[in-house]
């Protein structure tokens, strides 16, 4: 069935886990095993069901593809492979490989040991499922199957995201994850060539969004460091390993250089392991400015920046950490955290509990941690805004989007913009319902080169936008499409050509001379019927007496041959002909010629 | 990578002296010469090309700029788009009515005022009628003022064709009547019967509508060297005393009028400004809603500048611009030969010293600016 169906079980909508299901030429594909981290119970994980209510998954999906490390787009994936059951493969780019065990761990660990939640993946499970995993790299074309071919592309967004174009045949989807139109620092923007698929599957989440430029956001961040630190206090940056921390340090280096600055800045030793375990990693996937930056310089071997000890914390005086885990919630940056809590002149830049307000804080053994320090959260998190993604659609020239993540009610305006703007068709599906796309695949047809020539030699050039009308025969032999002059055709064949005449006759009663009237009834089917065509045997326009026949047995007679004789070069095209006979009561002949 | 003078500029911007509380700079898809309040959370802006389809955009405002001191955490500090419209002509007057969901618009090209409804429903403006105010007059367009208690707009691009017109009924309700065909620079709506007028020759008047034309005004001022133009903001009423005439000349002339006696300026000084402006129909010059005296001026350049008039006196003075707000200049990402333009700026209505410009390379900055003076 040339048909593409998409399916969201998560996102569409709904913004917290990603999973999207995608049927294409019989082919399915699964986008993404995200876990809602707004739900503690089922409702975090995508609904399977839809898939199939029975029967393997394994048998159904032809395979899984994770877009990146982010838990939101693969949190739930041991659930979907060990705990549901799925053995066939899952496709994701080196660095996510490597990335996404590590935080599916650490958010087992939380669920598990610090929440006591029970039906959860084990550690084993993780591991099994990450066995089943074939990595890929950019822009390599990996064939799933004979039919199935899928590649990907870099995204930006976060180290190892990628997009990925999934193909049958001529029929692909490209699914872009989470991205990044604008580079940073150590990850450049999202690329893809003009790969023209049917369908782009692009999050909306910060569509209707126009991004506060960088330099703003880093003032900012400078801004507020340099106060805490000008009065004494110390700054505490929970980070994640990877990637941002690198970028924010550079930042941190430069502007104490320019400002002259000696408070010591630190990095949490977990930290370190982590990025110089994924230093090779990291190197490939930025870009190439940065590569020759961290060729010229080691990573950490900042000027100022140098390696946390526990000890420190507790050292009087400004100072900066930078500290794992980003979300606060165990771990060294949290050690720290509780340390410098209590004193109004620190501050911190962090996560939930925190965001939310809370000022109160319950730690282990109840004892409770009044926040008195100043505590910002800063974003620099990269999702492509409403220019971004009309870039990349852009780029991508797809026939066709659909945006996920997005409120129906609210992309009303991005919807038409993009339809007007790039003249493409957009879905904006909720959870749980199909989008059906028609496609049109192309059949690629042989032409024979007599016929080619044949109608070049009619004088007219070949213009690229504009479609003509070219006639012939189409012959089906062995999965081989040929398109050849109906001569050639009925001579492969061992055919005879065969002319079809219909004849009909109509009375018009008329005062009129023949010659007008004849005059008459041409221009008026000719305005009626522009491709009738003109080339009227002169020999029909005879007035003159004739017998009449019988109805539709052949043409009115005519003292000369009325039938249109074929013209040399040509066979006889078909299409209407405009006869004309005279007989005494004015009967006006049409004939159809097959 | 960044350049020499954009990392020195933002050093500079991190000292407290002449530097800014917050500074966010945002790239919209075109640039707009309109920027037009909804309450104090969100901006109407449109675009102004003539050749291609243009957007109108409700942007809601980072909600870090909404709250009075950051009280909650945001770490939000984007514009997000709540509505908006396309428009096959360029806008170049854009006009919320108060307190409804309908905005009015003029541009090019024709002479026509469109009435446009905000969805409830959905994220869409649309354009809900379009009438012709008068012949086509070249490439003026009709200025636009809105009063609030009874919807009405108050349009003309001469004084001759000045009328007041009904949005529901769409009948005029009030005409000047004159034959005079000054070209209007700018209109503005006092109260529900009083409405100010500048002409683009630095003729000020004001009019109260319960009357036939008999405006209160000054002559225009003697023609000065041609090319000359001006535009003019009447500070609100209950904003403190002083002048509440402000009007400003492309030649740098900035002059101070008393309501009471349009015929002789307070005073009137020189701006340091690059003349002659490379653009007469983007000058701008407002008070400032929060500030007792200060007004903001912009259309010479990439700069928006902001001065204390409080001891202005006499004629011909040169002065200093209390801050300029150079962000347009120093972040211009285009690189190309001309520099950018700030095509208009507005004040933040409740935040004292917000204010937002937007510049011909499409940027479009808030910044709040530090008073340099030493506090008393």
């Amino acid at each position: 069935m040339p048909e593409i169906r998409v399916t969201p079980l998560g996102a569409g909508q709904d913004v917290g886990r990603s999973c999207i299901l995608v049927s294409i030429a019989g082919k399915n594909v699964m986008l993404d095993c995200g876990m809602h981290m707004g739900f503690n119970d089922d409702r975090r994980f995508p609904d399977f069901s839809y898939i199939t209510q029975n029967g393997r998954l394994t048998d159904f999906l032809d395979c899984v593809i994770i877009s990146h490390f982010h838990l939101d787009h693969c949190g739930a994936l041991p659930y979907f492979s060990e705990m549901v059951g799925y053995d066939g493969p899952i496709y994701m780019t080196h660095p996510t490989q490597a990335i996404c065990p590590i935080l599916l761990e650490d958010y087992r660990k939380i669920a598990v040991d610090k929440k006591g939640e029970a039906n959860f993946f084990t550690s084993q499970m993780i591991k099994d499922c990450m066995k089943k995993v074939v990595a890929v790299h950019l822009h390599q074309t990996v064939q799933v199957d004979d039919e199935l071919e899928i590649k990907a592309y870099y995204a930006g967004h976060v180290l190892g995201a990628a997009m990925f174009q999934i193909k049958v045949g001529s029929e692909s989807v490209v699914y872009t994850g989470d991205y990044n139109m604008t580079p940073d620092r150590h990850l450049g923007a999202a690329w893809i060539d003009k790969c023209r698929p049917n369908l782009l599957i692009t999050e909306s989440t910060y569509a209707t969004t126009i991004r506060d430029s960088k330099r703003c956001r880093e003032r900012d961040f400078l801004k507020k460091v340099h106060e805490t630190v000008e009065r004494g206090g110390k700054v505490l940056i929970p980070v994640f390993a990877l990637g941002r921390a690198q970028e924010l340090c550079i930042l941190l280096e430069t502007f104490w250089e320019r400002m002259n600055l000696k408070v010591p800045i630190y990095f949490s030793t977990g930290l370190t392991e982590k990025a110089n375990h994924y230093y090779k990693l990291f190197i490939t996937w930025t870009n190439q400015k940065i590569r020759k930056t961290f060729v010229q310089r080691n990573m950490f071997e900042f000027k100022h920046i140098k390696a946390f000890d526990r000890a420190f914390a507790d050292n009087p005086g400004p100072m900066v950490v930078f500290a794992t885990p980003g979300m606060l919630h165990a771990g060294q940056s949290l050690q720290i955290f509780r340390k410098w809590a209590g004193n109004e002149k620190n501050m911190g830049t962090v996560g939930h509990k925190i965001l939310s307000g809370q000022r109160k804080l319950e730690m282990e053994g109840r004892q409770v941690l009044e926040v008195k320090m100043q505590v910002e959260y800063m974003s620099f998190s990269a999702h492509a805004d409403a220019k971004g993604i009309m870039q990349l659609v852009g780029q991508a020239e797809p026939e066709s989007v659909l945006l996920v993540h997005g409120e129906a009610k609210k992309m009303g305006f991005l919807r038409q913009k993009i339809e007007q703007e790039l003249r493409v068709s957009c879905y904006m599906p909720a959870n749980g319902e199909t989008v059906t796309l028609p496609t049109s695949p192309s059949i690629p047809v042989g032409i024979s080169l007599g016929l080619l020539k044949r109608e070049m030699a009619q004088g007219l050039l070949p213009e690229a936008k504009k479609p003509r009308l070219l006639h012939g025969t189409l012959i089906m032999k062995d999965s081989n499409f040929r398109l050849v002059s109906s001569e050639q055709a009925l001579k492969e064949l061992g055919l005879a050509e065969h002319q079809l005449r219909f004849t009909c006759r109509v009375h018009l009663q008329d005062t009129r001379k023949e010659q007008e009237m004849a005059l008459r009834v041409y221009s008026h089917l000719k305005r009626l019927l522009p491709t009738l065509r003109t080339q009227v045997p002169r020999c029909c326009w005879c007035p003159g007496p004739t017998r009449m026949r019988n109805w539709g047995a052949s043409l009115p007679h005519c003292s000369r041959r009325v039938s249109p004789r074929p013209l040399s070069g040509h066979t006889t095209h078909p299409g209407l002909w405009l006869c004309l006979a005279t007989v005494p009561t004015r009967t006006w002949a049409l004939t159809s010629a097959l | 990578m960044r350049t020499e003078a954009q990392e020195s500029w933002l050093a500079w911007s991190q000292r407290l002296g002449g530097g800014y509380q917050d500074f966010h700079a945002f790239d919209l898809s075109a640039p707009t010469r309109v920027l037009e309040w909804i309450g104090d959370k969100g901006v109407f802006i449109a675009g102004y090309e003539s050749l291609k389809k243009n957007e109108i955009l409700h942007l809601m405002l980072p909600p870090r700029l909404s709250v009075k001191e950051n009280q909650g955490l945001f770490p939000e500090r984007d514009f997000k788009v709540s509505h908006g419209g396309f428009s096959d002509r360029a806008i170049l007057e854009l006009k919320h009515v108060p307190d409804t969901r309908l905005l009015v618009t003029s541009g090019l090209p024709g002479c026509y005022l469109r009435l446009w409804h905000i969805t409830e429903d959905s994220d869409v403006i649309k354009a809900v009628s379009t009438i012709s105010v008068q012949e086509k007059a070249g490439d003026l367009w009709p200025r636009l003022a809105v009063f609030s208690m009874v919807p009405r707009v108050l349009h003309g691009v001469q004084l001759s064709s000045l009328q007041v017109v009904d949005l529901e009924s769409w009948k005029t309700t009030y005409s000047s009547g004159v034959t005079d065909s000054e070209e209007l620079s700018n209109l503005q709506v006092l109260d529900g019967d009083t409405f100010a007028f500048c002409c683009t020759s630095g003729r000020l008047g004001l009019v109260d509508t319960r009357q036939p034309w008999a405006p209160l005004e000054n002559p225009s001022p003697s023609p000065g060297s041609g090319g000359q133009r001006w535009c003019a903001e009447v500070k609100d009423r209950g904003q403190g005393p002083g002048p509440c005439f402000s009007s400003l000349c492309t030649d740098g002339q900035l002059c101070l009028l008393d309501a009471r006696d349009l015929f002789h300026p307070v005073s009137s000084v020189q701006c340091p400004v690059t003349t002659p402006s490379p653009d007469p129909e983007l000058l701008r010059v407002t008070w400032a809603p929060g500030l007792d005296n200060c007004l903001a001026v912009s259309g010479f350049d990439g700069t928006v500048q902001v001065y204390d008039v409080t001891s202005w006196e006499g004629m011909g003075s040169q002065v200093k611009p209390l801050f300029t707000h150079r962000g347009h200049i120093f972040l211009d990402e285009s690189k190309g030969d001309t520099a950018p333009l700030v095509t208009t700026h507005t004040w933040h209505p409740c935040k004292p010293r917000t204010l937002l410009s937007s510049a011909s390379d499409a940027s479009l900055h808030v910044w709040d600016w530090v008073d340099p003076r030493p506090s008393c």
